[in-house]
């Protein structure tokens, strides 16, 4: 009998072992699916059993080792109640102290406290203005919380009553966006600590590209989260009106129990998907990502076959779109994909193994929103083929996988090196794909480009802010619109002017790859770019990036007169025009305060075209010239390389007046004024 | 006027013999426009002429060009030249109902109105059609307030529907059915103002009561004929400017007006077409009960101008007493 059984017994243990290897090495070969549950949940055991530590998984990527410095594990153990759109969660936060110093008390953002009428978020949108809600019209529906119900640090014991609500931001002692835990025993240098976190968290009516819409929910910021330990100190703003996240890379082990009829997509890889009675859970795994965002509804159509083949491995593209946009499926793919092959090419590989595409429930404020692997569009049941704003915004959110989710900049302080530098690419990467012009439209002969749309946002606030401004310290939400995205894009497509378009991109490409998977500041962006062009640009950076004095060249005038005007005048009419000689003189303003080289062409009547150079230091210049031929049109930047200049109008001047471009547009409006006309006599008269 | 006649093809009689009428609302039209787009213009002729950036208008349409134009600081306020435009339009609106009388009169008279007819009827019905306008003002008002107020609470029931395409469907059936109860209305209040001036009615109460009583009896034959129309005019304006994006080259300006002029000015015949439609629907049933005992054809009857202006006569029966 004992021989038999150890007859039986070592082949099993050993068919076992092997079988337990031949999954591991499936599941590091292999798209992320089903087989990686069991060595995901394997190591989370042994996180949880032996000394504390980050695990050193890939199962998300596409490398064999980490890509980031971990700092952070979460592991949550989520429940959501669908109709009372609260999630109850266990979090179990490992955190590793590399701050070369001992801590002692530890920020926790509690982002869904925003959601209150008293917050600073709140009153902020009231008074400078917000994307979402208006929130004289709030209801209590719409209100958001997030309750730390116990906390727990391991060694050391409960210290729910050890919770303070701080505001470091602000005097506003009804907001609860930040709370401070002190701990008894500071963590040394090197260590880790562990906090054991249970919390509900109530969604909002969508608010911030969060919450709850009908049946739809978007699971954005919904857990405790730790502040980021930089420059010497805590960082952890409260949640404002303008401002989005930062927080460290880590690992993310996330349980989600939902109704049975969900349909569910997350960041990162799911690894398992276990049902039970009328719920189901999933299990999703994330390496080197600073967040984690999900989403259920009941009526997700998925489009889940797409893969990109990578330069480090394959990317498969999750696409989760609203029933009724099914059609625009292949749309959302196309552009996803092409987004994918720019940013791989100009900037540096993808190395996540999933990225998950929503599109998201129509009129919710939960549209065009980036986490990491895991993006919302923005679409209508009507969009037609020329209007290119699903392309739009799939491309923004999905740059965000580098500018956020990579290079991972604090966008509380430092929002324009996100939404700034994703819009710069934004414009390169939509302009290489859908055309310079035509690339948010190209429909019905009328045209716009993203360029032209991003230089637009910004003049309309030009002498508002500078870029280098904390996002919370904006004037208003228009002018932190405006400033971060749009005049950020424009400065850096101006400076390619300055140091070569090809520099500029070289520039990037470096940015990216030195500083993927850390917190760049904005002096490590901007000193990449001298580096790269060998240059000092201190000069245009000053005045870009850190001040706000605004660009506005001019062609003043533009004459020609002969040069013997007074014989002229007596022979009027008797001489050969060919063989006349005129003086012209074409004069050029600064208006602005923004000095910079600009390049002049200066073309004549004879199709003769002469290129200046002006540096712009002094107000204003005059270019004399003496030819058998008037001046017919000065032109300020002739290649239009210049964004940032507020009236591209005065930008040039021609002698003679083209009435045709007014005609036109004059065209239409008569055209509308007498057809209001006669729609309102058909309807009164 | 035969009674065998369809309303819509005598109607487009009228209109085809009285084109002149139309000619001159669009010369109206053309000139009120003009008026209203001075300021506008003026502004964009200061900003574009001179400026080799707005030869992205003319090549293609830049609409960022545009929007630019429009931002800028001397252009001035948008609202001076949305002003100028509305005041205008609002012109065309008086004056078009000014001048109705006279149409009416010219599409039922047998031969061409004389001028100081024409006028003579326009003042004659001035202060009918003023008291007219209020009267058919304040009713469709009512109604057009109590049917957008039930099509935004539906709007917003269909809006909470998980079925997306709920609200674009009960959006445009509600306007639908909107449209086809202000056309209902319109349809009275057209008819009523035809009785006003083609019987001489100075109750305009009593035009009204007519009209009412006429379209309760045909409740679909004049409302179908005003569908037809208003389907021409969106057939019109959809095919005008179709034509106008794909066949006219963006650098012609002189093809893009006369394109969009034309199809304002066709866009006008549907609107004399229902006024004809009016006409033809008030000889053939509203002058007098038609009885046919041997079987005339319509012939050229002079009207019976009464001592207090014109009156057409067309039938050979007697008119009805009016009531007063």
């Amino acid at each position: 009998m004992k021989i038999r059984w150890m007859i039986l017994f070592f082949p099993a243990v050993s068919v076992i072992v092997l079988s337990l290897l031949v999954q591991h090495h499936a599941a590091r070969a292999a798209a992320p699916q089903g087989a990686l549950a069991a060595a995901s949940v394997a190591n989370a055991a042994s996180v949880a059993a032996g000394p504390l530590t980050i695990p050193d998984t890939t199962l998300a990527i596409n490398s064999d080792k980490p890509m980031s410095q971990r700092v952070v594990h979460y592991e949550i153990d989520a429940k959501y109640d669908a109709a009372q759109h609260t999630v109850n969660a266990t979090e179990v936060l490992t955190y590793h102290n590399l701050t070369g110093q001992s801590l002692d008390h530890f920020p926790f953002h509690l982002y869904q406290n925003a959601f209150q009428p008293n917050s600073t978020f709140v009153r902020e949108a009231k008074v400078a203005g917000n994307r979402d809600t208006g929130y004289d019209k709030w209801e209590t529906k719409e209100y958001g919380s997030e309750d730390i119900k116990n906390l727990e640090v391991v060694g050391q014991g409960d210290l729910t009553s050890q919770i303070q609500y701080i505001q470091p931001d602000d005097a506003n002692k009804d907001d609860k966006t930040v709370a401070d835990v002190h701990l008894p025993k500071p963590v040394a240098a090197g260590d880790y600590v562990q906090f054991k976190i249970a919390f509900q968290t109530k969604f909002p009516e969508t608010q911030a590209r969060s919450g709850w819409k009908r049946d739809f929910v978007l699971g954005g910021q919904w857990f405790p989260k730790v502040g980021v330990w930089w420059h010497g100190a805590w960082n952890c703003h409260q949640y404002h009106a303008t401002t989005e996240f930062f927080a460290d890379f880590g690992v993310y082990d996330v349980k989600l129990t939902v109704p049975q009829y969900e349909v569910v997509g997350a960041s990162g890889v799911k690894v398992s998907e276990v049902s039970a009675g009328n719920t189901k859970t999933l299990t999703y795994h994330g390496d080197d990502i600073h967040d984690f965002a999900w989403t259920a509804s009941p009526r997700y159509k998925v489009k889940e076959d797409g893969v990109f083949q990578g330069q480090m491995g394959p990317v498969h593209m999750r696409i989760l779109m609203q029933p009724a946009h099914w059609s625009q499926a292949e749309r959302h793919e196309k552009i996803l994909r092409e987004s994918l092959e720019h940013f791989e090419s100009w900037y540096g590989p993808y190395p996540y193994k999933t990225i998950t595409l929503v599109d998201p429930e129509p009129d919710s404020a939960a549209g065009g929103m980036e986490y990491p692997t895991f993006i919302t569009g923005d679409s209508s049941w009507f969009m037609p083929d020329g209007l290119y704003l699903p392309e739009l915004v799939v491309e923004h959110e999905f740059g965000h996988q580098y500018w956020y989710g990579m290079v991972a900049t604090n966008e509380f302080e430092d929002a324009w090196m996100d939404e700034g530098i994703n819009s710069y690419t934004e414009v390169k990467v939509l302009d290489s794909i859908l055309g310079k012009n035509t690339s948010i439209m190209n429909l019905a002969g009328a045209t716009v480009g993203e360029r032209e749309e991003q230089r637009l946002s910004y003049i309309r606030v030009a002498d508002l802010d500078p870029i280098a401004e904390k996002a919370y310290d904006y004037y208003s939400y228009g002018s932190y619109g405006g400033i971060t995205y749009g005049k950020t894009a424009s400065v850096l497509v101006t400076l390619e002017s300055v140091i070569g378009e090809d520099t500029m991109a070289k520039a990037m490409r470096a940015y990216f790859m030195k500083y993927r998977f850390t917190h760049p500041t904005k002096e490590d962006f901007l000193k990449t770019i001298e580096e790269v062009s060998g240059r000092d640009l201190r000069w245009y950076f000053n005045q870009a990036i850190y001040g706000s004095p605004v660009m506005d060249y001019a062609v003043l005038k533009v004459e020609s007169f002969p040069v013997n005007w007074y014989d002229e005048k007596k022979d009027s009419g008797k001489k050969d025009d060919k063989e006349t000689f005129y003086r012209s003189y074409v004069s050029l303003q600064r208006k602005g305060d923004f000095v910079m080289p600009v390049d002049v062409e200066v073309k004549f009547e004879n199709g003769e075209k002469i290129r200046e150079h002006w540096d712009g230091a002094s107000r204003w210049t005059k270019f004399t010239y003496e030819k058998k031929s008037k001046v017919e049109s000065a032109e300020i930047d002739p290649d239009y390389k210049i964004v940032i200049d507020r009236n591209d109008f005065n930008n040039s001047y021609t002698a003679e007046a083209n009435r045709k471009p007014a005609r036109k547009i004059e065209n239409y409006w008569q055209f509308v004024t007498q057809w209001i006309g006669q729609a309102l006599a058909w309807w009164a008269v | 006027m035969s009674e065998h006649k369809g309303l819509l093809s005598s109607g487009w009689s009228m209109v085809a013999r009285n084109k002149r009428y139309i000619f001159w609302f669009y010369v109206l039209n053309v000139a009120l426009a003009r008026f209203g787009a001075a300021a506008f213009s003026n502004q964009v002729h200061e900003i574009l002429d001179h400026s080799l950036l707005s030869d992205r208008l003319v090549h293609g349409f830049d609409l960022s060009v545009l929007i630019e134009m429009i931002a800028r600081p001397e252009f001035g306020p948008t609202s001076a030249s949305v002003g100028a435009a509305t005041a205008c339009a609002a012109l065309f609106f008086f004056a078009t109902a000014l001048f109705l009388p006279g149409v009416l009169q010219g599409y039922a008279s047998a031969y061409r109105l004389p001028r100081e007819d024409f006028f003579r009827a326009c003042g004659r019905n001035l202060w009918r059609f003023i008291r007219l306008l209020i009267v058919a003002g304040i009713v469709m008002g009512i109604a057009a307030a109590a049917l957008f107020g039930l099509h935004g609470v539906l709007e917003r029931k269909a809006a909470e529907s998980t079925n997306e395409l709920l609200l674009p469907e009960v959006r445009f059936a509600g306007l639908a059915v909107i449209f086809l109860v202000m056309a209902a209305l319109r349809v009275r209040f057209d008819l009523a103002q035809a009785d006003v001036v083609l019987s001489d009615q100075p109750a305009v109460r009593k035009s009204i009561g007519t009209a009412f009583r006429h379209t309760l009896q045909n409740p679909g034959r004049l409302l179908a004929s005003y569908v037809v129309t208003t389907i021409f005019a969106a057939a019109v304006l959809v095919g005008g400017i179709f034509v106008w994006l794909n066949f006219v080259p963006p650098a012609s300006v002189a093809g893009a007006v006369v394109v969009s002029q034309l199809t304002l000015l066709l866009l006008l015949i549907p609107r004399f077409w229902q006024r004809g439609v009016m006409v033809t629907y008030y000889l053939q049933h509203m002058v007098a009960p038609i009885v046919v005992q041997s079987f005339t054809p319509a012939s050229v009857v002079p009207p019976v101008i009464s001592q207090h202006g014109p009156t057409p006569v067309a039938p050979s029966t007697p008119p009805e007493p009016q009531a007063s």
